[in-house]
Parts: C-alpha cells; structure tokens; sequence
C-alpha cells in the first residue's frame, strides 16, 4: 500500500473543508484515503493517564464522524483512521512516511496570520519539514 | 475504520503499558531530568525562600536545604512506585483513593489544588518584582502595588499560553535550564571569590559547620526551616511523572527524579553558602531582602549590568514555574472531575487546543483573584504564602508515602528491597512531613516567628500549654502562614462533605490494594466519556 492521501483532520472548519478535497483526491488517483488525528500533552505538568484517555476518545469520536463523512460524500473511497499519541505535525509526517503517501491534505488556518506565528501552524510546520507534497485548504467562507 | 497499529494508535484496552497506546522512547534520561529540574525552578526557588529559611534558622540554611533533601528522597521513592500502578494525572489524589479511601484521596487532591494555589502569589509578586528590576526601576519593584499589576498580567499570560497549548521544544529547555544553572552556579563562583578577596560588608567565611543541622537552636526553628526547604524541592516529581513518554516507562523516571534531586542538591548547597558568605545571615533574613534574596544579591555579586543575566535567569525560571503550577493543578482538577469527584466541567477538554481549558481557565482567575485579596489584606504577600506554602505539600507528600506503604502492604515483606522502597522509605518520609507540619503549626502559632514578627491574625485565639519541653502558646492571635496554609485545607472538608451529599458516586470507591509489586491498576472509573467544551 503506497501511494495513500493521508489527511490531518481535527474537527475545525479547515479540517472539515480539506476532508472534501480529500476525498475528491483520493477518488481521482484511486487511492486509499488515511484520516490523521494526532494529540500529545505538555509533558511539563506531569503525569497524564487519564487526560491521554479522554484526548485519544476525543480523536475517536472526531475521526468516526469524519469517516461517516467520507463516506456520504463517496462510498467508493476506501478510507481509514489513525488517533495517534504524536503531536499533530509529527503525527502527519509519521503516517505519510508509513504510507508512503502521494500527499497530505490538511486545512488553512482558520486563524490570522499573527496568531498563527504565535501560536505555531500546522500547515507552516508541515510546508517546511515535509517530504512530500502538501495540500492545504483553506476554510469555506 | 481499522486503526492502524503502526503509529500506536490502538484503541487503549489492546494498547501496551496502563493501556495509553504511547510511542514509546519519546523522553530520555537528559529530557526526564531537564523537566524535573525546571519544574523545580531553582532560581525562583531560591530567590523567593532562602531568606524565610535563613529566617528561621539563621546560620544553618545550607543545613536545612540538605536536611529538606531527606524525606523528598524518600517521598520519590513512594511516587516511583505508585506511579508504575497508576500514571493517573490525579497523582496523590487517585493514589490515596485506591489505597486509604475516597474521602482522604478527596482532601489529597484538593491539597494538591490548594498548594498551586498558594504559589501563585509567590510567583507572580517575583515576577514582577523582577520584570521592574529588568529594566532598571527598583523603585517601582519595591512599591506594593506595580509589582502586583505586573505579575497579574504574568498569571493572565501564562493561563493563556497553558490554555492555548503552546509549548517550548525540548531543546529551547534544555538551553534555559543550562543557562539558568551556569549563572546561579557564577553567582556561587564570584561570590565566593569576592568574599576571600576580602572587603566585603558583613561577609564570613564558609564552615563545615553551617552544614550542621544539630546546631539549630529549637525543634521549633528546625521544622519551620524545613518547611520552607521542601518548597524548593517540590515540583521536581514532575520527573517521575512523566513517565508514559519515557523511553523505559518502568526504569527512566526514577533514575531522572534521582538525578535532578541531586543536581538540586548541589546547586541549593552551593548558592546558600554563597549568599550566605556574601553578606551574612542578617542580609538575607532582612524583610527588605528576604523576599528575593538573589535580586538583593546580584548587584553587589555581579557588579552593575552583570546582574542583569541574573534577573533573566529567575525570571526563566519563575516562567517554567508558573507552567508547572498551572498544568497540574488544571490537571488535577480534570482527573478529580473525570473521577466524579469535582463538576463535571472541570473535566471538559478543549476542541480544539486539546488542553483541560475550563479548569486552566479557573485556576488562572482564582489565582488572580487570591493574589489581590491577600495583597489587600496583608503587605506581605510573598513571606506569608512560602511559608504556607510548605503545610500543603507536607500534607499531600506525606499522604503520597502513607498511600504508598498502604497500597503495596501486602509485598512489602517480601524482599528486602521491597521493605526498604517501598515500605521504609515512604514511610520516614511520611512520618518526617507529618511531625514538621505539627511542629511547625505551633511554632508559626506565635505571631513573634512569622516573617516581619507583627502580623496576627485570627486574634481571638489564644492558648498556651506544654508538651514535653516544647512550649506552645498563642496569646496574641495566630500568624498569617497558618492561617492560608491550614486554613485552605480545613476549607476542604466542609466542602467535601457538600460534594458527598450531592455526589455520592465517587465516595463508592472501594479500597485497593497491589495485586503485585509492578501491578498495571486498571482505571479509577472506568468507562468515563470525555466532555468537550
């Protein structure tokens, strides 16, 4: 299995708008669609047991809801899901190079470009340390 | 929808240890001891305590901050061993649930709440203090009202970056925390050299006996020291708790617990003798000083300009923390709502930032909130909140070791290793923290021994009596310290027994105990749904 569209997918509107794209991508090169939720708490504050329990059922419950999506928008797509204790941009780049996937779709930020500097932003993070193409899709208006 | 196992991302009852489904080998050794270190601090940490210590003990505070090191040890010892049963983010307040009972595990976690609490002053007033003596306005610093604003929006800033998630890489900590190291360890170094070179005000020459606990006139004075002391250790079993991540889960954390103690060790010795050796005890237990002994310090050490990186250095270190103050005590309260022990919304995850938001968002504005109200209501913030300080953690400390003795009772006679562990060790540490925090209500019982000798509160208490050839009275009402650092706890009670009457579920919870001695506890209430806000 090579060549998957692996898709970041956090329950944003930007996320939610690059699930569409996704999924037309993943129909037009006939390849598996793989939905990335990745999660992973400030090691500084200690001990996090059963905070890990509620993210990774948080991630479960998003990527359920964007699996059913995917499969109102097209039932041909073959598409999985991965909730994975890394940080998002680590998680990403660890299922495309497991795929060895075609692209990695993921959403614009849906905040300004200060706050993102300040902040940190996925997709900027993903541009700069991926090696592989990567499509960001910006929210619906 | 198969998950794929590849990244770890099983659904967590097939996952590998506490069933969290981690990739493992995530911390190693340096990082486990970069975090412990800094969540200790030991810039802030000695700025804002070594007067309070010097205070009560006078010339033997490098004594105390070894004797402190003791129970801390053995309290490690009890975390290590609880935490391989239960990583829980609870820490002390699910360990002491499983082992002693919900009502005692209910007061343990509200400790741990009220103690982040009672730092939070501390640490705002030093940053503020710090961020004027920054840029040069040590009027401004000194006034009781400007530090206050400044460390406000210090408290606002950092719920906010721990609310929104952001965090410093590893490598960005690693490089604070050596450079915040090999400046308090140049402070030590051009202290000393200046203090042999002679002409220094007041300065003395170090002894072996400043090392010397028995040297310390009252039982009274040694255990308020102590009390103070276990402060600037705490914090540091952050390393024993971030044990999922570590790269051999059952072995990493405690040796970098044990590690960072004993790089604590050695730079609390070193600088206590140094400041110490500067200017004499007289400097630093001086209410003018006592409050940061290091900002008092640093001009005449450093010269004009130099302090500066000393400033820099408490102010990175007052920052990380802040970071560990809020993260727990956010955290705590998650695991204590998760459990059915706090509201439900404390247990409520961000969507989006994936951070406990409404709990780091209370804790930052009660935060707020008791910082004004004690600064209205006293003018010394800082000496009355470390020295209560030290009644919250000796309470929720000393529970962690009873718990650990509790919980694994029935291996502890198995080998020797076992008994000394699990079972010995935990326990001194228990019964050492127990016996300051009782000596030490009455010691700070007497208004004469809180920090400026005047202030007394509650002043319709009065009493006296002896017990042994320890003489307790309080005839003047009872000092500050006592009445935030007891009087938080005993607040708990009362409200326990509110949340009892409403919620009983929690107060169900049987006792436990070790099915074996490296025993994997399944979950505290299993089955818990998560709440997003």
């Amino acid at each position: 299995m090579a060549g998957d569209i692996v898709l970041g997918y956090d329950g944003s509107d930007g996320s939610k708008a690059a699930l569409t794209v996704a999924v037309s991508v993943a129909k037009a090169f006939a390849a598996p669609l793989v939905i990335v939720f990745g999660y992973e708490p400030n090691p500084m504050g200690g001990e996090t047991a059963d905070y890990m329990r509620q993210l990774e059922a948080i991630g479960t419950r998003y990527l359920a809801g964007a699996v059913e999506e995917v499969k109102k928008l097209d039932s041909s797509v073959k598409v999985e899901s991965i909730v994975a204790p890394l940080r998002p941009v680590e998680s990403l780049l660890e299922a495309a190079k497991e795929r060895a996937a075609r692209v990695i779709v993921v959403g614009g930020n849906s905040e300004r470009p200060i706050v993102g500097a300040i902040l940190g932003s996925v997709p900027h993070k993903l541009l700069h340390r991926s090696t592989v193409p990567v499509l960001v899709v910006p929210a619906a208006e | 929808m198969a998950a794929s196992g590849e990244l770890g991302g099983v659904p967590s009852q097939e996952a590998a240890p506490g069933g969290k489904g981690l990739k493992p080998g995530a911390l190693g050794l340096l990082s486990s001891i970069v975090i412990g270190v800094a969540s200790t601090a030991p810039a802030y940490s000695l700025a804002a305590s070594l007067g309070f210590v010097t205070l009560a003990v006078g010339l033997f505070a490098p004594a105390v901050m070894w004797l402190a090191f003791v129970p801390m040890l053995f309290i490690a010892a009890a975390y290590f061993y609880l935490n391989r049963a239960d990583p829980d983010c609870g820490t002390t307040f699910t360990w002491v649930t499983r082992a002693v009972g919900p009502r005692t595990g209910w007061m343990s976690g509200w400790g741990i709440l009220v103690t982040d609490l009672v730092v939070m002053p501390s640490l705002a007033s030093i940053a503020g203090i710090y961020t004027f003596r920054l840029f040069g306005a040590d009027g401004l610093a000194a006034n009781r009202w400007w530090p206050m604003v400044v460390g406000i929006i210090w408290i606002a800033v950092m719920t906010l970056i721990c609310y929104i998630g952001i965090e410093l890489s590893a490598r960005t900590q690693v490089l604070l925390l050596a450079a915040e190291a090999v400046i308090l360890v140049a402070f030590a170094v051009a202290a000393l050299v200046k203090v042999y070179g002679g002409g220094i005000g007041h300065s003395l020459h170090p002894g072996w006996i400043w090392l010397d606990p028995f040297k310390i006139q009252s039982w009274g004075a040694l255990s308020a020291g102590m009390l103070v002391a276990v402060f600037i250790y705490w914090g540091w079993d952050t390393a024993v708790t971030v044990n999922e991540e570590s790269k051999d889960a059952k072995r990493t954390p405690g040796i970098a617990a044990l590690l960072s103690t004993v790089i604590l060790l050695a730079i609390y010795l070193v600088v206590s003798v140094a400041a110490q050796a500067f200017h004499g005890p007289g400097f630093l237990s001086n209410p003018n000083n006592s409050g940061d002994v290091l900002g008092a310090l640093g001009h005449d050490v450093f010269g004009s300009g130099w302090d500066r990186l000393l400033i820099i250095a408490v102010l990175t270190s007052a920052s990380a923390s802040t970071q560990t103050t809020i993260l727990p005590a956010a955290r705590s309260s998650l695991s204590m709502a998760v459990h059915r022990a706090f509201p439900k919304r404390y247990g409520s995850i961000h969507p989006r930032h994936l951070t406990p938001g409404f709990s780091t968002l209370v804790f930052g504005a009660v935060s707020i909130a008791w910082y004004v109200a004690l600064n209205i209501i006293s003018t010394d913030v800082l000496a009355n909140s470390i020295l209560a300080l030290g009644f919250g953690i000796a309470f929720y400390y000393a529970m962690t070791g009873f718990a650990c003795v509790v919980y694994y009772r029935r291996f502890l006679f198995k080998s020797v290793k076992n008994f000394v562990f699990v079972g010995l060790a935990p326990l001194i540490g228990a019964v050492m923290l127990t016996a300051m925090f009782v000596v030490a209500v009455f010691y700070y019982s007497n208004p004469a021994n809180s920090s400026n000798g005047k202030t007394a509160w509650l002043q319709f208490i009065r009493f006296r009596f002896h017990v042994w050839h320890f003489e307790f009275y309080v005839v003047k009402g009872v000092a500050p310290p006592v009445v935030i650092g007891l009087g938080l706890l005993v607040v708990g009670v009362p409200l326990m027994l509110l949340w009892r009457l409403r919620h009983a579920e929690f107060f169900r919870h049987r006792r436990e105990t070790a099915s074996s001695i490296d025993h994997t506890a399944p979950p505290l209430t299993p089955g818990v749904l998560p709440v997003v806000d």
